[in-house]
This record gives structure tokens, C-alpha cells and sequence, in this order.
């Protein structure tokens, strides 16, 4: 294991506490602290991974997870990016995409053969003959793709989420962050403050450049982040990177949990009521021949993994930098122990004349204008060729590392998501904001500062904006403070550079995808000349890192090729998640949502219950494993049954103007309901189609109790109050559907069984059919009760509070226990109202199907224009409109044999289809609900059905009149 | 070299006349483009697309390709719609990269068994692939898919319906504009439309940002956006336009063999040839024309997908994005011209069902723009079932007062 | 994108507790010699205007008020330059 430089104060990691790991089956130690990248660049790992198309090697390049070249299986999981995920003990690591081992792939090879692959080559092959693209495809899909899962996978870490709010959210925790967090503090604002690395400091955490006389930069982090302890307001998430940002200030992030966290992923999502971001920037990679060759990496890469991980990135190391850090960088690591030969800058000037002094004094060769060309070496970097920008003059050294970064490019992906209006800036090479939506700030580095002491004004006048967002009053010390950084030295000009000299066939613009700068001229000359279309036929930036790799030099390549840089810099859609998250922590706890009715525990104790979901709730479907509910439904038609119909909607609407409302919804005649009895009627949408049916009674002046199908039961008041919303009407409406449980007690034994439970005078002259009676059962329970017959029987529907279905069950039972009572399910009732002929909202009626498509055209009173019932109009047009489809009643031609749901209805042509179909064991037949069109639906008029898998067969029916059972409706009135 | 790098579509100035103005520069608008010179030696042609070929819904839907519609009315022309991909990947000489890998639509209850049937035997009746099959049919079919009962809507079943699958939706365009600019079609990208002129109740002319386009026929194929292009003429339409988002994981060898969907998760899946997992979620229940992607639906792919196929929690969501759905009450497209105004066509109103019907129906306008007459199968697209209260049956849900939700 | 949308009795909550309900097109128009096709134009079609547009909402995991809110729909923001009122 390589040593640690463990003397460095800026050391994020304890040398002496070792962590075992695996990699390759083979056991190795890292250090705690370490990233899983950083644990196996110290065990002497160069060879991270290969690459999608070429199988080229890869090494660590960054440390920020901004490409693809260090994901990894670990513990079974794909695409873990090793450079962003702490190391855990035991970890099992395992490279991907690599055919052989990483030092010697068997698809190496492939490598040679680039130019059979240009941009897009796969659209102009393998389809000649067609006959053979399905073989190609196969090939193509075991080639692509990068990690492998194993269907048996499983995420067995506890994944959690959050929903905080705050006055402000500031999006990382660098100097820049620190300072906006700690100035909306200071004002008495809750702030939260996110940070994606383990600590906060961001851009002087790992520096010992001085801040100001003897502090260093990482002191002054520490310092920072002292302060951000202390002020209690501010939340710190560290390990959280966000991953969506969207007006009107909402975030979203992740967070690793540490050690001491209950979870191991967590969904945060922030409402907040101002926005900073102070995001930093990344680096630009710097393009030339071989510019992916493990051995080259980015400044930041080399300079933490020295100063945090402790880990020299090599021995030797040539510099070809765009920007000051990559000189700071120089100078320090020349002083850690790194053999510098030289330092090659694409810039011709404006570079520190501190640090080149401090070159100098290394006796680092400076060379002003110079950058590196190509990289030798194959599976390593072996030595640079470095030339001039012109590309006259060059240089070969031998080296095993080479630090290389063309500048730097905002972190601007919650900028663009937040649909800030982002330009190229030509001073700067930026995409800077030039318009930001209100309460989103801008900071920091993100702008192109680059003077320590701005970075941090800048920092403060944006929580100092933010704080304003939230109230605060602070005129005068924004102005100071802008003023303040008004002083301070500017956005620094960058380096815009767009490549090296010269036009090798292999300078990677995007790692994941083995993009290359020529792929990219390739999809221009093609006509492919727009960013957009340029991304998505050379598939830059659509591997796994998305754009962070080429997300700043396709842009830029594209206006080189258009030939005029400043004016045509246009950026790349950026997209969400900014990092790549797991689905597992997108899901989060999962929980497990669905109604359930008063009486669910006591039904699931019965055996043979099975439970279905319907919508939102959860019901009993049948009570024994007979799926054709015989003996329920006998117990119905000959003893009786009893069935939780809870989730019936029940309502009460109140006030002067509650006929009228009820009357614009229904299409009956409202004024007709009275006490005592209920109405049956009917809700249509305007095109005079079914939507909702129950019944309705009147329970005092201007006050109503009705009921609407369980599926309606959550839009109903929303209807009502919808379709009143001009009117200024006054009534109010009550959703008592949770309020109220309700059984169904149904057969002809009924009323002896509920005659037990009370006094009531239950004689059918007393309670007569349609009647609606309020009583109390054994002097305690208060009961609603309505006598109907959706089943067929006599019945009493049983509205009971909610806390009393439970006891009204058992009474029910007890009191039924002599004449045999049985629970019965959904599917015996669907069986019970089939033979009788009702219809279910949704299972007989679909978009098409108008009341008087379903032959309930006499619940409409049409003479009521005054009203403006909905659906009125539809329903005088469609009254007599030909070509509709009907519901019709049929017998199947085989008794024993009845149509399958959705056997469709055909002559030459699909001409309906059946809705629902059983064997009625009452009626010893085969009986059935149709939707046909109207030139089948007379009655005798013979159906032919198909059904899947019937070839030329068919299976015949007969169009009858409904109902199919008791047609008078005497046993509903017994 | 086995192709050179020749430009795909050439680029022209903007003629002051064309025989025909397509608006829309994305799969439908391609299409009609195409089939008109290729079928009906119409040429003089511009295509008008105010961003970059394929910006808008061509470029953004997840790519699936079914023929298992509820209604007999669109069943015919998705099944022709089908076979036309093998056929245009050869002459248009571009592999449109059909990956025919079959769709598995889940049911969760016994209700949406019954729907299956019905969709399973008019596809059947019509002479087109599908069938039922139970839950373990399912997980042979998808062999990590959870067929017990943890999920919250345990999967009872299924459709599959082997023809269809997904295919390269970019390719699409890129290759339809090849062939329509083969042809002579002029594709002009960034050309906005400002207004078109009608005089005497027929189409005159179109303004542009560049300049007016004398022309007797203009095509409404602005998919998103062609409310904005119809009220230009006045035509109001019964359309919805919502975002609709999808999104896809990090790419991994192959692990997902077809199409999933699931209408109770409202959430369907596939993966690509790259090998991402693809899938899509419902819309943003309210118009907007953003594109953005929502917090909500993201989330809520993920706890769908990883409930079906728990393996998948495993992998990560790298990229989301959002497309506009214009939708109509009955799920059916707007299709018709030469009503109300002389030389006006419009195709439209597909919500996100516009892709798999791309092609063909381009077939079939382009007859209709040659001939002035409708071709039979596209006759009951016509917009006037709206005041006939006459909608078509592709959803089973009655019309509310607003979008889906 | 995210939605939020300031409810009067609730205040500013997040756009997905909410139901959208159309455009505001008026009430129903009188029936009396109303065409078929002016009557499908209030019924179903709609404007989908670029822009800023008044529109119903209705606030379902809330109070239950419906109300109207100006909102722009090529950004979805709300237009807050006049208070919501509910009905």
C-alpha cells in the first residue's frame, strides 16, 4: 500500500485506522476516510475500468464522479462511482466492462478499429438485410450497457426521506455557501445549507495557499465551518448532493448516511423561500490525442487526492493547465514530493506573478502557451508530447502522470434546472446567468470569482439577498455589501481554449461514450450542427456521468466548427437528477398505502377471505376459494347475506341552495325527494354520459343525506361545488363516506334477523321499499337504514358511525347465526346484481356510453332547463341518434358456458364487446350484460362473441330483456 | 469506410411558394412530407420547424411501438402502422433499429383481466398478435418481476402482445428527413410560424420569421403546440396540453427483455438497446407548456418500478425529461381538412400516442393533401364528434372537466 | 418543474394537493338557440394559451374550495398580483 502522507493538516482521512476491503477477490486495505477510488489508487489500482466501445483503459481522472471511468460493482451493485462513495468495511469490489482482467482485456482490441464505428454507425449498418438485424441487435445489446444486475439483487440498506422547510436554501457549503448561510442566519432565518462532499470548506478545504497573511485557506475553511456549527439556525447536510432544482424554490438532494445515520440513502426534498446557489465550479477537461489514458487526471483530482487522501497521484507529474490552480497546484505538490518537470499553460498571460515566482524558485520549467498534445503510453501513461498552441513547436518528456485541465467550467446544473437564463460569457468562457428567477441567487466561484475575499462577499450579499426574499429588511447593507465586492478584483478571465493543435483520431470528448472530437465533426458534417442534434447522434454525454465530462467542450466545439466561438456558444439541455440516484432512494420508505374499512380486520379473520384491491380501498372479493361465490350467493337468494359496503360515498349537503345544486347534478327531479324515502337518480358529464349513481333523501328543511358509488366518492363534493362555481349559491357539502361504515343485510330472511336488533317497526307497510328509516339498535347504536335491492332481495342497507360497524358486524351475525347468515363478497354481489340486471359504473359503462345508451334514459327530467342540469343537452341530443352503443341483456345459446369479460361481440366487424357475463346458478343459465351497437340490441336479435384464442369459433347469446331475475321486483318489495 | 459523411438533409433558403406547408418538423410533419413525394410526386414541399428537426414530442416519447388498441377504428392503422418500420428501414436506407421485443401490459385485478380480453380479442379478431397470460406466464416472460402478493397491486396477469416493441425515436426523424430531403423537401429548421392567411375561406399563405410563404395547402403538425398554430385560423380544439416526463437509469447489460407496463402503477418500462431502463410516467395534470420535469414523478417512478421489479432498486436514475402530450378527451387524434377552410389540414391532438402512429398515418394524410379527399381510415379522427357527442372509445373513462389525474 | 399555488383559505401549497379545472370560459351559456358547435366550443374546446391564463383550481387535499389563480403556462408560475378568492 502506497504511504500516506500523514503529517498534512488537511488530511480527511486517519492512516492509522485501517478498512479491510476486497477487489477482485483479493483482500486490500484501505484507510478510514478513504473513498472506495481513493482506497484503490493507494493499493497501487491504476486501471479503474474499460470503456463502453473500445475497451480502453481507464483510470481515476476525477474526483467529483463526473464520468464513468471509476464505476464499479460493489457488493453486487452496478455502477457504484468509487470516487464519490465512502469505503466500508468488508466492501466487495469488482471492476465492469471488462472482458479478462482490467490490465488486459480481451476486447482491447476493438480499440483498432475506431473508424469502423464513426458517429451514428450503427443507423447506416446491419440492417441489409433485414433478416439479420435481429442478430446484430443481440450482439449490440450484450455489448452495451455497463454494470451488470443480477435478478436477485436486493437494496438491503434502510432508505429514508425528508421533507424539511426553510427561509433558505443555499447549495454548498464552500466559502461562498458558508458565508450566504451564516449572513441569512445572522438575521434570524432558518437556513439550510447542503453540502454533496463529507465536509464543508469546499474550495479551501484541501488548499494551504494563504487566505489572508499567516491563515491558510483550509484553516480559514475550518474556521468557516466552526461558525456554521455554531449558528444554530443553520442545517447542515453533508454527503448530500442535489439532484433537482426547480422554480419556485424547491430542492432536491440525497444524502449518504455516515456511520452514525440511521439510514444509508435519504430522499430530501426542500421547500424554501429563497434559493443561493454557490456551487463552485468543476474543471474543463483539456482535449488531445490519448487525453483518457489512466495516469492523466484533472488538477483537483491530483491536488486532493494529496492533500486529503494523503496520496501522491505518481512520481513524476507534467502539468498542462488553462487556469491559477493548476499552478497552486504545481507549487504544492512539488513541495509534498512530486517530481514537476514542467508546467505547460494555455494561457499566454494573466497568470499570478506570486506563483510563477514560486516556480521559479522550484526550478519547475514554465512554459507560457504550451499544452499537452498527446499522451504515450497504453495501458499507462508513459510520457507527454507537449506543443505549443500553434502547434509548431513540441516536446516529448517522460512522465507517469499527467495533471491536465484546459480551466475551469461552472457547476451551473441547478442554475440551468432552476430555468435561469443562462449566456455565454466571453471574458469569463462562462455560461453565466444573465436573468434568474426570483428568490435564486447566484455566488462564489459559480461566477468566475477567483479572489478569495470576493468569493466570500459574494457569498454574503447573496444570503444577504435571500434573507431579503424572506422579509427581512436590509437596504443598506446589501448596497454596502455590493459595494464591498464591487472593490474587490472581478469574474477572472478564462482560458477558451478549445483543444489542443492537431486532429488525432482518439481525444475523448465524452469518456462514457468514447466520444471523440472527430465523432463530433462526423455528426456535424452529417448535418447534426446543433448542440442537441450533435449530443444525441454522437451520443456524447448520454452515458453515465451525463455532461459533466463534455458538457462545457461540446458546446464549444460546436461554435469552433461553426467557426465563430463568440457568438454561438450555446449550452446543452441540462437534466435532472444532477447525480445519479438510486431508484431505492428515489422510493424511499415505501410505504404501503390503501383504505381500509371499519370491518377489515374482522373479515380478514374469516378463512377464505381474499382481499383485492379496488382503487383506493381494500375489499373482500370472495369468502372461499370457490371464485363463482355459489354458496354466498345462495345464502342471498334463498337465507340471507350480509356485505361491508362501507365504502360507499355518503354525503350531506345542507343549506338554501342545496335543492338547487342537487338539481344541476342530477338528472332527475330533485324536488320530488322527500322524507322518509329515497330517490334513485343519476350524474352525467356533459356529453350526457353516465358518471355516478345512488340515492338521495331529505332528511329536513334544506338538508339532504345521499350516497354515490365508491369510485365517486372522492370527487363528488368537487363535482357538485364545480359545476355551482358561478352561481354563488349557498349550501355546504359534507363527505361523511368516512364517517359512516354500511353493511348490506340482503335476502328474504332480512328482516327477521335485523327485527332481533330492534324495536323498529320493520313490516313492509311500515318501511316499505325505497323507504329510508333512522333507529337506534339495542338502544345504543344510531343507524341510517335504506331499504333497496341492488342484489335483488329484499335488503337493508345499514349506515352506521364508523366506530360502531364493528359491533352492528357481530349483532348481525349473532342474529342472523339461525337462519344460516353468510358474509358475502364483491364477486356474489356482482353475480346478485347481474341477474338482476344493474349495472356497475365503469364494468357496463365506458366513455361512449350516455344513460340513455344504458336504457335508463327515464331517470332523466328533461323539463327543467332552468336547472341546467349537466348532461341535459347531450341527452336530448343523443336521445334518438343513431350509431350509439347500447346496453343489452343476452343468454348464452350453451347454458353452461358463459362468455368470458371482454369477449367482444363480432359479425365481419367488432361491432360491441361483453361486460360482464356469469353463470347464474339461480337462474340455471348463462346470462350476460352487452355493449353493443344499436342494430344488435333488439331484443331476439342473436350475438356472435369471440374470445381470445377462438380461431373461427364463436360462442352465440341471444339478446333478452333484463332483468334477468324476478323481472316484477317482487322479492325487493317482500 | 463503408458511408461517407454527406449531409442527411441539405439546407435552403426559403422559397416564397410551396405546393404544400408542413408545420411541424418532427415525426408527423416528416412523414406527411415524405409520403407526399414519395407517393403522390409532390416535391415542392417545405417542412417548417421552428427549433431542430425531432424537438418536440418525436424526440422526447420513450419509443414504444404496440399495436393493441382499444377501439376497431385505430387498431388497423397502429397494425399497419407496425409493419411499415422494417419497410421504411429499408428505404430509407437508416436503421430505425426496431427492436421487437413484445409488450407485457400487467393487470392487478381481476376488472382490468376483464378490459385485457377485450383489447386481446379485437387485436386477435383484426389478425394481430396478443395474448393473456397469467402471473407466472408474466414472470417467464420478465423473470424479475415480483408475482407475489408484497407489491400493493399484486399482478394477476397480463396481455402480451408479441409484434410490438421500441425503436430508435430519433432515427425516425433523422431517417424521414433524409427521405423527404432525398426527395427534393425543403426541412427548414429554425423557421418559426407567425400567422397564416386565409382569404375567402382557403389558405393563401403562411408568415414565417423569415419571410411569407405563398401556398394553397398548409398541415397543422405541430404536435404541442398546434392549438397555438390552430387559433391562428381560428379553430379552436378540445386539447389538453400537458407534460408528460420519462426517464431513463444508468445503462447495464441486458436484464429486461420487453415491454412492461402497468396501468394501476401508471408507470411502464423497457430497456434499451444501450441498455438503460426507460419509463415513463403520467402527466402533469394541468397545461402547461414547460417541459419540465416534476419532483413528483420521478419519485413515483421509482417506488412503482421498484415495487414490480425490486432488482431495480438497485440501479440509479441518470437523466429525466419532459415532452408536451397534447391531449384530447377520447384519447383519439384530430384528424381533418378541408373544413371550415379550403387547404387547411390538421393532425393533431395525439397526446402521447403520437409516435407509433407516426409513419403511418403521414401514409395516409399525404392522400389526403394530394386528393383533397379523406381516406376512409382516417375519417373517424374527424374533429366534428366533439359537437356530435359521438367520442371514440380508446379510454374507458367518461370525459371530466378537466385533464386526466 | 413544481407547481405551487397559493389556495385563499390555505395559503401557498404545493400544486400537487390541488385539482386543475379548466380555463375559466364563463358559465353555461343559456340553452336557447345555442348551436352545436358553440355549444361543443364551451364544452370542449379550449384555448391553451401561451401565456398567462385565469383557470380553476380546486383545492382537494385542503380545504375543498374551489378558486381561480392566474398562472403563467410557460413557466408555471403563479401571477400573484391579485389576491385568489374562493367561491
Amino acid at each position: 500500500m502506497q504511504e500516506r502522507l500523514a503529517h498534512l493538516k488537511t488530511l480527511r482521512v486517519d492512516p492509522e485506522i485501517p478498512v479491510p476491503f476486497i477487489y477482485r477477490g483479493k483482500k486490500y486495505r484501505g484507510v478510514t476516510g478513504d473513498s472506495i477510488a481513493s482506497a484503490l489508487f493507494a493499493n497501487g489500482i491504476r486501471i479503474f475500468s474499460r470503456s463502453l466501445k473500445y475497451h480502453r483503459p481507464r483510470g481515476l481522472y476525477s474526483l467529483n464522479g463526473e464520468c464513468g471511468n471509476c464505476l464499479m460493482e460493489v457488493d453486487g451493485i452496478p455502477n457504484v462511482q468509487a470516487e464519490t462513495t465512502p469505503l466500508k468495511f468488508g466492501m466487495n469490489i469488482r471492476p465492469q466492462n471488462v472482458v479478462g482482467t482490467p490490465d488486459h482485456d480481451l476486447m482491447a482490441f476493438v480499440d483498432r478499429f475506431d473508424q469502423l464505428m464513426p458517429s451514428g454507425f450503427y443507423y447506416h449498418y446491419f440492417h441489409r438485410p433485414y433478416k439479420l438485424w435481429p442478430f446484430f441487435q443481440n450482439r449490440l445489446r450484450n455489448v452495451a450497457g455497463l454494470g451488470r444486475l443480477r435478478p436477485t439483487t436486493r437494496m438491503t440498506g434502510n432508505y429514508d426521506e425528508l421533507y424539511p422547510n426553510a427561509d433558505v436554501c443555499v447549495i454548498g457549503a464552500g466559502p461562498a455557501g458558508i458565508q450566504a448561510a451564516l449572513a441569512a442566519a445572522a438575521r434570524g432565518l432558518r437556513v439550510i445549507l447542503l453540502e454533496a462532499r463529507p465536509w464543508a470548506g469546499g474550495c479551501f478545504d484541501y488548499r494551504s495557499s494563504a487566505y489572508d497573511g499567516n491563515v491558510s485557506l483550509f484553516e480559514r475553511a475550518q474556521e468557516l465551518s466552526r461558525q456554521v456549527k455554531q449558528m444554530g439556525s443553520i442545517r447542515l447536510f453533508r454527503n448530500t448532493a442535489v439532484i433537482g432544482c426547480y422554480a419556485n424554490m424547491l430542492v432536491t438532494a440525497f444524502q449518504k448516511g455516515s456511520e452514525s445515520d440511521p439510514f444509508d440513502e435519504r430522499y430530501v426534498e426542500i421547500k424554501a423561500g429563497s434559493v443561493v446557489m454557490a456551487t463552485g465550479c468543476i474543471e474543463r477537461p483539456l482535449i488531445f490525442d490519448h487525453n483518457d489514458r489512466p495516469g492523466i487526471m484533472q488538477v483537483n483530482c491530483a491536488h486532493r487526492l494529496a492533500r486529503t487522501y494523503g496520496l501522491l497521484p505518481g512520481t513524476s507529474a507534467v502539468f498542462s493547465i488553462g487556469d491559477d490552480l493548476g499552478l497552486e497546484a504545481a507549487v504544492d505538490l512539488s513541495d509534498l514530493g512530486l517530481h514537476v518537470p514542467v508546467v505547460a499553460d494555455a494561457r499566454f498571460d494573466g497568470q499570478d506573478e506570486f506563483l510563477l515566482q514560486e516556480l521559479d524558485k522550484r526550478n519547475i520549467l514554465f512554459r507560457r502557451g504550451w499544452i499537452a498534445s498527446k499522451a504515450n503510453g497504453n495501458r499507462q501513461l508513459e510520457g507527454v508530447r507537449l506543443c505549443t498552441i500553434d502547434g509548431m513547436r513540441f516536446q516529448d518528456i517522460s512522465c507517469d502522470t499527467l495533471i491536465a485541465s484546459a480551466g475551469l467550467t461552472p457547476a451551473a446544473g441547478p442554475l440551468f434546472l432552476c430555468q435561469a437564463k443562462m449566456a455565454y460569457d466571453v471574458f469569463t468562457g462562462f455560461f453565466l446567468p444573465e436573468k434568474l428567477p426570483s428568490n435564486v441567487h447566484a455566488s462564489g466561484r459559480l461566477l468566475a470569482l477567483t479572489d478569495h475575499v470576493a468569493i466570500e462577499a459574494s457569498g454574503r450579499l447573496a444570503g444577504l439577498k435571500a434573507a431579503k426574499d424572506c422579509g427581512v429588511l436590509l437596504e443598506g447593507e446589501i448596497d454596502r455589501t455590493a459595494e464591498e465586492l464591487g472593490d474587490l478584483p472581478g469574474p477572472a478571465r478564462g482560458c477558451k481554449l478549445v483543444q489542443a493543435p492537431g486532429r488525432g483520431r482518439k481525444r475523448f470528448v465524452c469518456f462514457d461514450e468514447d466520444v471523440t472530437a472527430k465523432n463530433i465533426y462526423q455528426a456535424c458534417s452529417m448535418g447534426f450542427d446543433q448542440v442537441e442534434l450533435a449530443k444525441r447522434f454522437s451520443t456524447a454525454g448520454l452515458g453515465p456521468g451525463q455532461g459533466g465530462i463534455p458538457g462545457h467542450n461540446l458546446p464549444m466545439l460546436l461554435a469552433q466548427y461553426h467557426g465563430d466561438e463568440r457568438h454561438d456558444v450555446l449550452p446543452s439541455t441540462v437534466r435532472p437528477p444532477l447525480t445519479p440516484t438510486y431508484l431505492a432512494t428515489y422510493a424511499g420508505k415505501r410505504r404501503r398505502m390503501i383504505k381500509q374499512t371499519p370491518l377489515r380486520d374482522t373479515l380478514a379473520e374469516r378463512r377464505g377471505a381474499v382481499f383485492r384491491r379496488a382503487g383506493a380501498w381494500e375489499r373482500v372479493r370472495y369468502f372461499s376459494e370457490d371464485t363463482t361465490s355459489r354458496s354466498e350467493i345462495e345464502s342471498v337468494r334463498n337465507r340471507v347475506g350480509v356485505i361491508d359496503v362501507s365504502t360507499l360515498g355518503k354525503f350531506r349537503i345542507f343549506g338554501p341552495d342545496a335543492l338547487k345544486a342537487l338539481e344541476r347534478v342530477y338528472v332527475g327531479d330533485m324536488a320530488s325527494v322527500c322524507r322518509g324515502r329515497v330517490k334513485y337518480s343519476a350524474m352525467c358529464n356533459h356529453d350526457g354520459c353516465l358518471m355516478d349513481d345512488g340515492v338521495i333523501t331529505r332528511k329536513g328543511e334544506n338538508d339532504y343525506y345521499f350516497t354515490t358509488s365508491t369510485g365517486r366518492a372522492a370527487a363528488t363534493a368537487e363535482w357538485i361545488r364545480y359545476h355551482t362555481r358561478h352561481d354563488g349559491w349557498d349550501f355546504s357539502i359534507v363527505n361523511l363516506t368516512d364517517a359512516f361504515g354500511a353493511l348490506n343485510l340482503a335476502g328474504p330472511d332480512a328482516r327477521k334477523v335485523l327485527e332481533k336488533l330492534t324495536d323498529q317497526d320493520l313490516s313492509t307497510e311500515s318501511f316499505p321499499f325505497i323507504g329510508y328509516r333512522e333507529f337506534m339498535i339495542h338502544d345504543a347504536i344510531p343507524i341510517r337504514a335504506i331499504r333497496l335491492g341492488f342484489v335483488g332481495e329484499l335488503s337493508y342497507e345499514l349506515h352506521v358511525p364508523s366506530s360502531y360497524t364493528r359491533a352492528l358486524w357481530d349483532l348481525i351475525l349473532a342474529a342472523g347465526r339461525p337462519f344460516d347468515i353468510q358474509p358475502f363478497g364483491l364477486e356474489a354481489q356482482n353475480v346478485l346484481r347481474l341477474e338482476k340486471g344493474h349495472v356497475i359504473i365503469g364494468q357496463e359503462t365506458e366513455i361512449r356510453t350516455t344513460l340513455h345508451d344504458l336504457g335508463l334514459g327515464f331517470l332523466w327530467r328533461r323539463n327543467k332547463p332552468g336547472a341546467k342540469k349537466i348532461g341535459s343537452r347531450a341527452l336530448k341530443f343523443t336521445e334518438h341518434q343513431a350509431g350509439r352503443m347500447k346496453l343489452v341483456g343476452f343468454k348464452m345459446a350453451d347454458a353452461a358456458r358463459p362468455a368470458r369479460d371482454g369477449a367482444v361481440v363480432v359479425d365481419d366487424n367488432i361491432r360491441g364487446y361483453v361486460c360482464t357475463s356469469r353463470y347464474s346458478n339461480t337462474l340455471k343459465e348463462s346470462i350476460g350484460l352487452a355493449l353493443v351497437e344499436s342494430e344488435l340490441a333488439e331484443i331476439g336479435t342473436r350475438l356472435a362473441l369471440f374470445e381470445d384464442n377462438m380461431g373461427d369459433r364463436r360462442l352465440y347469446a341471444r339478446v333478452v330483456p333484463t332483468p334477468f331475475y324476478d323481472p316484477e321486483g317482487k322479492r325487493v318489495r317482500m | 469506410m463503408f458511408f461517407k459523411y454527406k449531409r442527411m438533409w441539405e439546407t435552403f433558403p426559403i422559397r416564397s411558394s410551396y405546393d404544400a406547408v408542413i408545420i411541424g418538423g418532427g415525426l408527423h410533419g416528416l412523414a406527411t412530407a415524405y409520403f407526399l413525394a414519395r407517393d403522390h410526386g409532390m416535391t415542392d414541399i417545405a417542412v417548417l420547424e421552428r427549433k431542430y428537426i425531432g424537438f418536440g414530442g418525436s424526440g422526447r416519447n420513450t419509443a414504444i411501438v404496440r399495436a393493441n388498441q382499444r377501439t376497431k377504428e385505430n387498431l388497423p392503422l397502429y397494425a399497419e402502422g407496425l409493419k411499415l418500420w422494417p419497410r421504411l428501414t429499408d428505404e430509407l436506407d437508416f436503421n430505425l433499429m426496431f427492436f421487437n421485443c413484445g409488450n407485457l401490459n400487467l393487470a392487478h385485478s381481476e376488472a382490468a383481466l376483464g378490459a385485457m380480453r377485450m383489447l386481446v380479442a379485437s387485436a386477435q379478431f383484426n389478425g394481430i398478435k396478443s395474448e393473456l397470460v397469467d402471473a407466472k406466464q408474466c414472470k417467464e416472460l420478465v423473470p424479475i418481476l415480483d408475482i407475489s402478493d408484497r407489491p400493493t397491486y399484486p399482478v394477476m396477469g397480463g396481455m402480451y402482445h408479441p409484434p410490438g416493441g421500441t425503436i430508435r425515436h430519433d432515427a425516425v426523424v433523422w431517417g424521414l428527413a433524409k427521405g423527404a430531403s432525398a426527395q427534393g423537401v425543403h426541412i427548414h429548421q429554425g423557421a418559426e410560424v407567425e400567422g397564416i392567411t386565409v382569404t375567402n375561406g382557403r389558405v393563401t399563405s403562411v408568415e414565417t420569421n423569415q419571410g411569407t410563404i405563398h401556398t394553397p395547402r398548409v398541415l397543422n403538425a405541430a404536435g404541442g403546440y398546434s392549438t397555438l398554430v390552430s387559433a391562428m385560423v381560428g379553430i379552436r380544439l378540445p386539447i389538453h396540453v400537458l407534460t408528460i416526463q420519462a426517464m431513463v437509469t444508468q445503462p447495464l447489460k441486458p436484464i429486461l427483455h420487453h415491454v412492461v407496463s402497468s396501468g394501476a402503477y401508471h408507470c411502464y418500462a423497457n430497456q434499451t438497446l444501450k441498455g438503460e431502463i426507460a419509463t415513463g410516467a403520467h402527466m402533469d395534470p394541468w397545461p402547461n407548456y414547460t417541459t419540465q420535469t416534476s419532483a413528483k414523478y420521478i419519485k413515483h417512478q421509482a417506488e412503482s418500478l421498484t415495487e414490480l421489479m425490486p432488482c431495480l432498486a438497485g440501479v440509479k436514475f441518470m437523466r429525466a425529461w419532459g415532452g408536451l402530450a397534447d391531449m384530447t378527451p377520447d384519447m383519439a387524434p384530430l384528424i381533418d381538412g378541408n373544413d371550415h377552410i379550403e387547404g387547411y389540414y390538421m393532425d393533431c391532438g395525439w397526446g402521447y400516442f403520437g409516435f407509433k402512429s407516426g409513419a403511418v398515418t403521414g401514409k395516409y394524410l399525404a392522400a389526403f393533401m394530394a386528393t383533397g379527399n379523406c381516406p376512409d381510415i382516417l375519417k373517424p379522427f374527424t374533429l366534428r364528434r366533439y359537437e356530435n357527442h359521438n367520442l371514440m372509445g380508446e379510454i374507458a373513462s367518461p370525459v371530466n372537466y378537466g385533464p386526466w389525474d | 418543474m413544481s407547481l405551487f399555488i397559493t389556495c385563499p383559505i390555505c395559503g401557498k401549497r404545493n400544486g400537487y394537493e390541488f385539482r386543475f379545472g379548466g380555463e375559466e370560459r364563463g358559465p353555461v351559456p343559456e340553452e336557447e338557440g345555442l348551436t352545436h358547435e358553440a355549444w361543443s366550443d364551451y364544452i370542449h374546446m379550449r384555448a391553451n394559451v401561451g401565456g398567462i391564463q385565469e383557470e380553476w383550481w380546486y383545492h382537494r387535499d385542503g380545504c375543498g374550495s374551489w378558486f381561480k389563480i392566474r398562472r403563467n403556462t410557460l413557466n408555471n408560475l403563479e401571477e400573484t398580483d391579485k389576491r385568489n378568492k374562493a367561491i
